[in-house]
């Protein structure tokens, strides 16, 4: 008997508008508790206590347009948010503050989500949609100098890139930038020469949401359609597609890769979240809880196994927490049974 | 009387006198020497005390038998002399002392006392104490050298039989005093000197000899017949603590070593002496254990308080000098005291309570390995007889079990964990307490007693928030209150000193081994922890360390999960028709079974719940038991926490609401308690402001129960509880979980519709609380000025009723002109007015619906829309109930929409056809709902239901009050409760009404007028006359004119001559009738349209301009 998807552990409310993105916050020691970050399309970036489940802090700093970008960035008083009014903002949270002491004009007015690699202590990368429509310009932070600007070359026409994914075999060795763009391909660029690695024309659709496993070498993308293709890195640093999952509905809005590599969870156009596990992508569960399209999915990074969570923002103005897969790795999967979507 | 103070005088007085009585000794010449002892002083006296005291002491000795009576004044002479003088020769101190012992002893025997009369034994005993008061500083030590042994001791074994086998009273006090005297521990008013440490240490060591026969001969008068009276008892406990005190006390044993040198005294005497070394305290120990013991039994259970009081004052000196000597008593003697605590006598109670204070605080039991051990093994066999004895004792009997448990524990302190760490004896004493707390969950009431009306399911926010005390409980081996609260002691006590994570622990496994157990263990459990936080907890000594919150919390969480799982907390508490089959089907695959055999024998009968595929209503009583001490647990963990609770609200509150909308009485009672207890902990100053302040966790809770069909009911009930408590502020929140509700009712018409439909008629009651009633209370002045304006143009009317004719007929000229001129449209003047009227309707169509064709509703007001139009579906349902509770829904609905009159009538246009069905065929109950929401929606939609209500329902009301009119003009008194008659009086109030705001046309107003006419017999019920009454009086609003001839034609009570001869004359139906069924009725409308009309007449004549009658006039003329 297959066992019903489980309920979310508990339901954040209280956003009033589309949450477009989330960043979990479970570092600091046990008098802090872990937060969650989330963005939303009033321009309102929300902190959230995860012991009360409410709200600490409500930041705005992107005059009401969407934010769909927030990360952590050194600890838990510092936090970027990237917002459609063409920022990229660096605030301040230390001692309850609520100040952006930085801020980066993108130039880009599409809605592609930056990427955030820390390279030394100090010292970040940031990947963000550049000036050009198809243009990726690499920042170091917290300098604000430009890295490289990657561009396509002129007969290659991918379009707008549409997510990013900065990472780096090792750390300290040179870091790779994935990008998904409009045309459905994904492409790798070595971020020290500016030059494309390895292009793949995964999709029909433009790519929404890519997600890379830098141990594996292997990455998952969704697009608007109805498939999630998994493709991996060769040792010649070319992408080769390694396996498509058909889905019943079209549309996947986010992709996150938990860290300790066992699933993946994707955020649905049906208002679904679905969870495959990594290795095979074998699908697992469906979690369905949210009346409107789920716009992003986030795992917790909890010191802690056992608590872990993922979290999904949705059209429907809420978050919901869910607690799944985290107790032993015995139990991923026995315990629950695809069901098939209705 | 002369006093003579010097001694020579004194001399010469008695001289003679002291000659005379050693001449001839006779009773005379006694009382004669004591008659002149008066008149000499006291310093006189000292000094002449032996000369007098020769010829008494002569008189004694001289050998022969001697007459009672001159001994007896011998001796009280002597007494009397002894009184105000004192002894200060050795010699004269021992041999008066022997002399007077002499005086009691029979010639015969020495030991036993001679049998003289009551009243000499008495004088020679008072005249011993005397004597051992009057011995002048020091000389009284030597009467205890061992070298007097021998005297002493005859003293004391004639006192000592006297005490034991005199009839009197009074000389068995007397004896007993004395040999208090005797053993130097006088507690008269007396100065006495101290005695110091090798003093004391010698009268030890003399009386050592003397114990074995003071102890068992004062044990003998201890125990003897309760007829003695109290008092010989009392002092003869106290003489039997004294003496132990002074021999066996451990401050003299330790000092004595083995090898102290023997008195040198002659070889007889020795023999008699005692020498106080370990093996003679053990034996003697032994030997007192054993009248102790007797002393014990006895004494605990005397009827006297002052008896038990004395005891009490025994074990405290025991305890305090003899603890290590006595050490095999201790245990006994500890074991009576506190089973003494909780005596009847407060005098007792509080004397035992500062005792075991004191002894706690001298730490002789915690540091005393050996008491630790005597007082565990107590307590374990008390555990071990503890469900024996429940069994057997009554009431009392047991209570006083308790206690001895209760105060062993306190004793213990925190050696109890000694007990506690023995898995053995934890299992024991565990099991002990469960057997005792076993409810009796036979009594019917419990699930019978509920609430019907979900109005009330959350009680009333009480205004005075009190600590909740708990619902009473019934224990199937006891009843008394105050044992429920010695267990209560117990287990804190239990929790205050004990190993906390080790006893939740161990509960905790019993708790989920079987359903048998869980009640009780959930009981201990919370005493368990308000006795770790030292609340409500009485100990004698302070634990060294507090349970930290952060442990508290942890276990508490631990707990809480365990309550609040699914099997523990969602149990059947009755046999609900609705909807629950699927709600059972979930929980038995949950419950955990019980181990088949795992009863034992006296827990049998209370079988599992689970076992049995319908519930008993012993298991549904258990059930319910066991929510209720669940929810008291919650209550008492919020208090053990307080401000920290907070962060546990996310998890409890959700389930708490869901009980305190149970419908059983006890649990949602229960429940409605632990808010107010979780209001006081986290400082809230009431259950509103709980809900309030906390109702982001509530929406999540019922948000996600939503999804669960099985937990839909106990969601929809909380949003209702939720609802209830709160305001107009709650609605942004809550609207997102209304979506959710409505939309799980869209899912589940069919089984879950009376369910929601309870949470509905909440919402839309609440929405019409919050967003309707709440702002006509803005205008009450408006509504008291209309009402008053009225009444002054009543009185008014009444004041001048009789108007000439004339000016009558001059107004109606006048004003038929004026309509005549309006009807031909020449009057440029009344456009104005016109505009002047329309204008005011203009500007609350502005405030209110101005805009509403393009802005979106409000959200309350939308939110009534979606529910109405769920309920256009539920219209038709095939049951009654969820018909009547869809009819009910709908006019709130209808209430909260009118100010949205764009979005009311299409809303009314789709409800319309499903309304009518209900007004025709259904069954009366919801004919009569349905009649309400008619008059509610026609107040709002006016005449926009006008052509509707004349086609549709009109007719078929007409026809059925018609058809019902016989039936209830012959009916009897039972009538006016039958369904028919409800229904047509409500009918016949709504009617009239209906006519009015629909604004109907005459034919319909005949209509109502001929069906109405029926009730306006005599013969109809009084009631149904009053509402045919009232349909005539709105039909007069709509059309005085009509009305009035209508009801002329049936009765006119006046002949209506022309005013003039050129007129015709006025031929009405109803003149020259004889008096009819109707006339009184048809006379009382007619006046009250009389009234009307001349009242507003008399308005019309005020407000009208004054020049104008007058021109009229001339213009007539």
């Amino acid at each position: 008997m297959a066992l019903p998807p489980p309920d979310p552990q508990f339901v954040l409310r209280g956003t009033s508008a589309e949450v477009h993105t989330l960043h979990f916050y479970c570092g600091g020691q046990e008098p802090d508790y872990p937060i969650l970050f989330s963005g939303s399309s009033n321009g309102l970036i929300h902190v959230w206590n995860l012991k009360t489940r409410r709200v600490d802090t409500i930041l705005d700093g992107h005059g009401g347009k969407s934010v769909y970008w927030v990360e952590a960035i050194n600890g838990r008083d510092r936090l970027l948010s990237q917002g459609s009014n063409q920022q990229i903002c660096l605030w301040d949270l230390a001692e309850g503050r609520n100040t952006v002491t930085d801020s980066v004009f993108t130039e880009n007015v599409g809605f592609c989500k930056s990427s955030l690699l820390k390279v030394a202590q100090g010292h970040w990368l940031m990947a963000m949609p550049g000036k050009d429509l198809d243009e990726v310009q690499v920042l170091e932070l917290p300098s604000k100098t430009s890295v490289c600007t990657l561009k396509p070359e002129a007969d290659a026409k991918p379009g707008m890139p549409m997510c990013l994914k900065l990472w780096q075999p090792d750390f300290g060795s040179c870091p790779f930038l994935l990008a998904g763009y409009e045309d459905g391909s994904v492409i790798l660029w070595n971020l020290s020469g500016g030059k494309i690695l390895s292009r793949l024309g995964c999709h029909q659709e433009p790519v929404m949401s890519l997600d890379f496993d830098s141990e594996k070498k292997k990455g998952v993308s969704g697009s608007s359609e109805e498939v999630l293709t998994v493709w991996s890195l060769d040792e010649q640093q070319n992408l080769k597609v390694q396996k498509t999952h058909k889905l019943v509905n079209a549309g996947i809005a986010d992709v996150a890769i938990r860290q300790d590599k066992k699933i993946l969870a994707t955020a649905g156009w049906d208002h679904r979240i679905r969870i495959f596990g990594w290795k095979k992508l074998k699908p697992l569960a469906i979690l369905n809880y949210h009346t409107a399209t789920v716009h992003c999915v986030s795992f917790s990074d909890h010191s802690r196994p056992s608590e872990r969570l993922l979290a999904a923002g949705s059209k429907d103005h809420r978050i919901s927490i869910w607690s799944i897969y985290n107790q032993t790795s015995g139990a991923l999967h026995c315990s629950l049974e695809t069901r098939k979507p209705d | 009387m002369a006093v003579f103070d010097t001694p020579q005088e004194a001399f010469r007085i008695l001289r003679p006198v002291c000659v005379q009585l050693t001449k001839v000794q006779t009773t005379e010449n006694v009382e004669c020497l004591q008659a002149q002892l008066q008149t000499v002083s006291d310093s006189a006296l000292q000094e002449l005390q032996e000369y007098i005291l020769f010829p008494l002491r002569f008189t004694l000795k001289t050998p022969g038998p001697k007459r009672e009576r001159l001994v007896q004044s011998v001796v009280q002479c002597i007494t009397s002399i002894l009184s105000t003088t004192c002894v200060k020769k050795q010699d004269l101190l021992q041999e008066l002392f022997s002399e007077l012992c002499l005086c009691l002893s029979s010639p015969s025997g020495l030991q036993s006392p001679a049998p003289l009369s009551e009243e000499l034994k008495l004088t020679v005993i008072q005249a011993l104490q005397v004597l051992m008061h009057s011995a002048y500083g020091d000389i009284i030590l030597t009467l205890y050298q061992p070298s007097t042994l021998p005297h002493l001791g005859f003293a004391v074994s004639l006192l000592l039989a006297l005490a034991e086998q005199e009839k009197a009273k009074q000389i068995k006090l007397a004896a007993l005093k004395c040999l208090q005297v005797l053993i130097l521990q006088c507690d008269c008013q007396e100065h006495h000197r101290l005695l110091d440490t090798v003093e004391t240490r010698q009268c030890g060591n003399l009386f050592a000899s003397f114990l074995p026969g003071i102890s068992t001969a004062l044990s003998r008068v201890i125990t003897g017949d309760i007829k003695q009276g109290h008092r010989v008892t009392v002092s003869a406990i106290r003489l039997f603590y004294q003496t132990v005190c002074l021999v066996m006390a451990d401050e003299q044993l330790a000092t004595i070593t083995q090898d102290e040198e023997k008195p040198s005294v002659e070889q007889r005497v020795s023999e008699l002496v005692v020498h106080r070394g370990p093996d003679w305290v053990k034996s003697t120990a032994d030997k007192l254990s054993l009248l102790i013991h007797k002393i014990v039994e006895f004494t605990s259970l005397h009827p006297h308080w002052k008896v038990r009081m004395e005891f009490v004052e025994l074990v405290h000196q025991f305890m305090l000098k003899c603890s290590q000597s006595l050490v095999e008593s201790v245990g006994h003697l500890l074991k009576a005291l506190v089973g003494l605590v909780n005596d009847e006598s407060s005098e007792v109670q509080s004397k035992c309570h500062e005792i075991l204070r004191s002894i706690a605080e001298l730490r002789t039991v915690v540091e005393n390995r050996a008491l630790a051990d005597i007082l565990s093994e107590n307590l374990l066999s008390l555990a071990t007889a503890l469900p024996r004895l429940m069994n057997s004792q009554d009431d009392q009997g047991k209570f006083s079990t308790l206690s001895l448990l209760l105060g062993s524990l306190k004793l213990l302190g925190p050696k109890v964990n000694i007990v506690l760490n023995s898995a053995a004896h934890l299992q024991r004493l565990s099991k002990a307490l469960i057997q005792v707390l076993e409810l009796d969950v036979a009594d019917v009431k419990t699930v019978r007693e509920r609430l019907w009306d979900s109005e009330d399911s959350l009680g009333e926010p009480s205004g005075s928030l009190q600590h909740g005390k708990g619902q009473k409980k019934y224990f199937r081996f006891f009843f008394d209150e105050q044992i429920f609260l010695l267990i209560q002691q117990i287990c804190r006590v239990l929790g205050y000193y004990g190993n906390l994570y080790l006893l939740v622990d161990h509960f905790m496994g019993l708790y989920n081994e079987s359903v048998v157990y869980r009640k009780q263990a959930a009981m201990v459990l919370n005493e368990l922890i308000t006795g770790a936080a030292g609340l409500g907890v009485d100990v004698l000594h302070k634990r060294e360390t507090a349970v930290s919150t952060e442990d508290l919390k942890g276990t508490i969480t631990s707990i809480l999960e365990e309550y609040t799982d699914q099997a523990n907390w969602y149990l059947t508490t009755s046999i609900d028709t609705e909807g629950t089959s699927d709600e059972l089907t979930v929980k038995h695959s949950r419950v955990r079974a019980i181990p088949r055999g795992a009863h034992s024998s006296s827990l049998i009968s209370s079988s599992s719940p689970s076992s049995d595929p319908s519930p008993t209503i012993r298991s549904m009583n258990s059930n319910i038991w066991q929510i209720c001490i669940q929810l008291e647990g919650v209550g008492c963990f919020a208090y053990v926490l307080g401000k920290e609770f907070h962060l546990l609200l996310a998890s409890v509150l959700y389930p708490v609401l869901e009980k305190a909308g149970d419908s059983s009485l006890l649990i949602s009672q229960t429940a409605t308690g632990t808010m107010v207890d979780i209001c006081h902990a986290c400082g809230y100053d009431s259950v509103q402001n709980l809900i309030n302040a906390n109702s982001d966790y509530l929406v999540n809770g019922i948000s996600l129960n939503l999804r669960r069909v099985a937990h839909q009911p106990h969601a929809s009930r909380v949003l209702e509880a939720m609802l209830r408590h709160s305001d107009a502020s709650l609605l942004p929140l809550v609207e997102d979980v209304i979506r959710d509700v409505l939309s799980a009712l869209d899912q589940f018409y069919d089984d879950r519709a009376s369910s929601f439909l309870g949470v509905l008629s909440t919402l839309v009651a609440a929405l019409v609380q919050w967003f309707i009633v709440g702002k006509g209370k803005e205008h009450p002045q408006e509504q008291n000025l209309e009402q008053q304006s009225s009444t002054s143009s009543q009185k008014q009317g009444e004041g001048s009723v009789i108007i000439p004719m004339v000016q009558e007929m001059e107004q109606f000229f006048l004003d038929y002109i004026k309509q005549s001129q309006i009807a031909e449209g020449n009057l440029p003047a009344m456009e104005e007015e016109e505009e002047e009227v329309q204008a005011p309707p203009a500007e609350p169509e502005m405030n209110d619906s101005g805009a509403e064709g393009e802005t979106p509703l409000p959200a309350h007001a939308q939110i009534a829309k979606d529910v109405m139009e769920r309920c256009i579906h539920l219209l038709s349902d095939k049951s009654l109930r969820v018909r009547l509770k869809v009819l009910d829904v709908l006019e709130f609905c209808v209430i909260v929409l009118h100010l949205h009159e764009n979005h009311l009538l299409p809303m009314a246009h789709c409800v319309w056809p499903a309304l009518v069905t209900r007004l025709i065929n259904d069954d009366p109950l919801a004919v009569l709902r349905a009649f309400k929401v008619l008059c509610t929606l026609a107040e709002k939609c006016g005449d926009f239901l006008k052509r509707r209500f004349s086609k549709d329902i009109l007719p078929k009301l007409a026809g059925s009050l018609v058809a019902q009119a016989p039936v209830s003009a012959r009916a009897g008194p039972v009538y006016s409760h039958t369904l028919a008659f409800k229904l047509q009086l409500a009918v016949l109030q709504g009617l009239g009404l209906l006519c009015e705001k629909l604004d109907l046309g005459e034919s319909d107003l005949n209509k109502v007028a001929d069906a109405c006419l029926i009730y306006l017999s005599a013969k109809q019920p009084v009631k149904l006359q009053e509402a045919a009454r009232s349909v005539f009086l709105h039909l007069m609003c709509v059309d005085p004119d009509a009305t009035w001839l209508f009801l002329n034609e049936i009765c006119c009570p006046l002949p209506y001559e022309p005013p003039h001869p050129s007129l015709q004359p006025v031929k009405l139906g109803g003149m020259g009738r004889q008096r009819t069924e109707f006339t009184d009725n048809v006379l009382s409308l007619l006046g009250e349209l009389q009234r009307q009309e001349t009242a507003t007449f008399q308005a019309g004549l005020q407000e009208a301009p004054e020049p104008q009658p007058p021109s009229l006039t001339e213009a007539l003329g």
